[in-house]
């Protein structure tokens, strides 16, 4: 089942280095936890704290043997990032869950994370001769997410204008939550990425030209927009402005990769310009109060009320210096939603400037790896597929870090895999399972042509049986041809 | 070495395993760039060799279109199965049907066992033949002609 020369011996290496991180990390707690005297007032974990590390180490190995099975080929370094920044995750869930008041947020977020990787493999597992079949249900896919959301938020626990969105598109209750609104990110991926692979040549030759700029043809776009304007209208409805720049974004990375005209990209960016400066002025409330703060959080009268939360999140990133104050030794818990929304500062305040540069250069490396993919796909499907599933990393990533240090408004994305919440780890997981299956399907495709050149070297054509030469096959090149460009004077 | 030292020393480790991981993957892509470079056959690829083509002269029972071109590959596969170049799901065509394959100069087919044989201009292959354009290639109820 598993073939020795295909092993995937790199991802095992690099795998190492997560399991070291935990181990490492929650002796470093363990430490902390028995120096009372600089630590008073605070709750660490106690010794039963390294079952999420042999937890998360056997969930990834697992995982590498099933990786082994469904899809030896494919890119050996997404699962070990993907493992390292949960590892972080799982390391911040477990120091400051008791912090918080909630002791066991480290195994709870384990839990997500094995849900994750299962789900993972599934995926790879699910797709391997179907992702055609993906993409010839994409209005399906599309329709499916959307009415995932729309049933979250008709039964939605609280609605008001005034409250944060997140409660509107969360479903159950307490310690099983889920939000269906990760999962629709996925579905418009896909119906974007079929949309405009089977569209891209008429997209491309554009709609009417007004001197250097061209518009799209808006017959083709009509179902394009029509989708990104309910997923929008969506989000925007319950305020919850994160996914919906995030979704835009997404939407005009993979028109860019699709049709290869700035100007569309450019005429997106100013409609949504003129879009958010009416919103701006026209909304109240808490909203526009996000919005307002990244100027004036710092002023007495926000500081402590509405600003309370970005300013101990500054706070926390300074405290943190060069090399952070040690992990156990800092107060990231002042700063509210520290588990969740701001989980980047409690990082950085304990582990400074050097690990949050770390972090930053891990997604990096994921968002680098994903273009990879992209790069080598197959057909134009799988390449905006990868296109789109890597900006939806890297858009949230930029985003909710952005908002953490006051340079975007806050929203209410989480970072991937490092921010704890189960519907977003399951979701992100699944993303790589499909960066997976379409890295495999290319490389699965190029040894496809390898065998064929086998083929062909192998066949012995027969010897002809009166002597004459074998009749000729007219070609402009007399050896194989490369390229598909027909000679001159075919019909 | 008390305690906060060796703590220090820790947190110095934590930080050096997350850099160490981004180097690690610097390194491997850099390995594949490195092979994808010594290698530029194999990688530039992906556009697909035409080399002539096949039009549907008589459609059978499958859903192609008569006048249908369909592209002809350095060696292109025809059968039932769908891990062939040229798929026709229909009852007189053999899982792996016949194969076309573009060597010296010449183009072959060659039947590859079938149950119901594979004709050429009428005439039933029981090896490879070289064909010119305008031979006519029947396999099950499909027939189709040579074009370059």
């Amino acid at each position: 089942m598993i073939d020795r020369r295909h092993y995937r011996w790199t991802e095992l290496w690099l795998l190492l280095l997560p399991s070291l991180f935990l181990l490492i990390g929650l002796l470093a707690l363990e430490i902390v936890h028995t120096q009372p005297v600089a630590i008073n007032q605070k709750t660490l974990p106690t010794l039963d704290v390294f079952t999420p590390a042999f937890g998360l180490i056997a969930a990834l190995l697992a995982t590498h043997i099933m990786l082994n099975i469904v899809a030896p080929d494919a890119d050996q370094t997404l699962l070990p990032i993907a493992g390292m920044l949960s590892s972080i995750g799982v390391l911040e869930a477990t120091r400051l869950g008791p912090d918080e008041g909630q002791p066991s947020l480290g195994s709870k977020q384990l839990v997500f994370v094995i849900v994750g990787l299962a789900l993972c493999v599934l995926t790879v597992w699910l797709t391997q001769k179907r992702l055609r079949w993906l993409s010839d249900y994409k209005y399906i896919w599309a329709l499916i997410g959307i009415a995932l959301v729309g049933v979250t938020i008709a039964h939605a626990h609280s609605f008001s204008a005034s409250a944060p969105g997140r409660d509107v598109l969360t479903i159950g209750s307490g310690g099983l939550s889920i939000q269906p609104s990760e999962l629709l990110k996925i579905c418009l991926v896909i119906f974007f990425a079929a949309y405009l692979s089977e569209n891209s040549q008429v997209l491309a030759n554009g709609g009417f030209r007004l001197g250097p700029v061209v518009f799209p043809p808006l017959k083709q776009l009509g179902p394009l927009l029509a989708m990104l304007a309910v997923a929008l209208l969506i989000f925007v409805f319950v305020h919850e402005l994160g996914l919906a720049i995030l979704i835009f974004g997404v939407f005009l990375a993979m028109v860019f990769a699709g049709t290869n005209r700035l100007s569309y990209v450019l005429s997106g960016l100013v409609a949504f310009g003129a879009f958010a400066y009416i919103y701006y002025q026209t909304i109240q409330g808490y909203a526009r109060l996000r919005v307002d703060l990244v100027a004036v959080a710092f002023q007495p009268q926000y500081a402590t009320n509405q600003g309370y939360q970005i300013v101990q999140g500054l706070i926390a990133f300074g405290s943190g210096g060069i090399f952070g104050v040690g992990l156990g030794l800092g107060r990231p818990a002042f700063v509210p939603a520290a588990t969740t929304d701001y989980i980047a500062a409690a990082f950085a305040e304990e582990f400074g400037f050097a690990g949050l540069l770390a972090m930053i250069g891990l997604f990096m490396v994921l968002l680098y790896r994903g273009m990879n993919i992209a790069n080598r796909a197959r057909d134009p499907f799988s390449q905006l597929m990868a296109i789109g599933l890597t900006s939806i990393f890297a858009l949230q990533t930029l985003v909710i870090l952005a908002g953490n240090l006051k340079i975007l408004p806050l929203t209410g994305v989480p970072l991937p895999f490092v921010a704890y919440g189960g519907s977003s780890l399951v979701a992100n997981f699944i993303i790589i399972g499909l960066l997976l299956r379409l890295s495999q399907s290319s490389l699965a495709d190029r040894q496809r042509r390898r065998e064929t050149r086998d083929e062909i070297n192998q066949f012995q054509p027969p010897a002809p049986a009166n002597g004459a030469a074998p009749a000729k096959w007219p070609t402009a090149d007399a050896r194989q041809p490369k390229g598909t460009r027909a000679p001159a004077g075919r019909p | 070495m008390d305690s906060f030292q060796f703590l220090l020393i820790l947190r110095i480790a934590l930080v050096a395993i997350l850099y160490l991981v981004i180097l690690q993957i610097v390194l491997v892509a850099r390995r594949d760039f490195r092979r994808v470079a010594v290698a530029p056959a194999a990688a530039t690829t992906r556009a697909r060799d035409v080399i002539g083509h096949l039009v549907v002269i008589d459609t059978g029972s499958t859903p192609l279109q008569p006048g249908q071109t369909l592209d002809l590959e350095p060696i292109t596969t025809i059968g039932r199965a769908p891990t062939n170049s040229i798929v026709l799901d229909t009852n007189f065509v053999s899982t792996e049907h016949a194969r076309i394959i573009f060597k010296d100069r010449s183009l072959w087919v060659e039947d590859m066992n079938s149950r119901n044989g594979t004709f050429l201009d009428q005439k039933r292959l029981d090896q490879p033949v070289a064909v010119a354009p305008g031979a006519i290639l029947q396999i099950g109820d499909v027939r189709f002609r040579f074009a370059a």
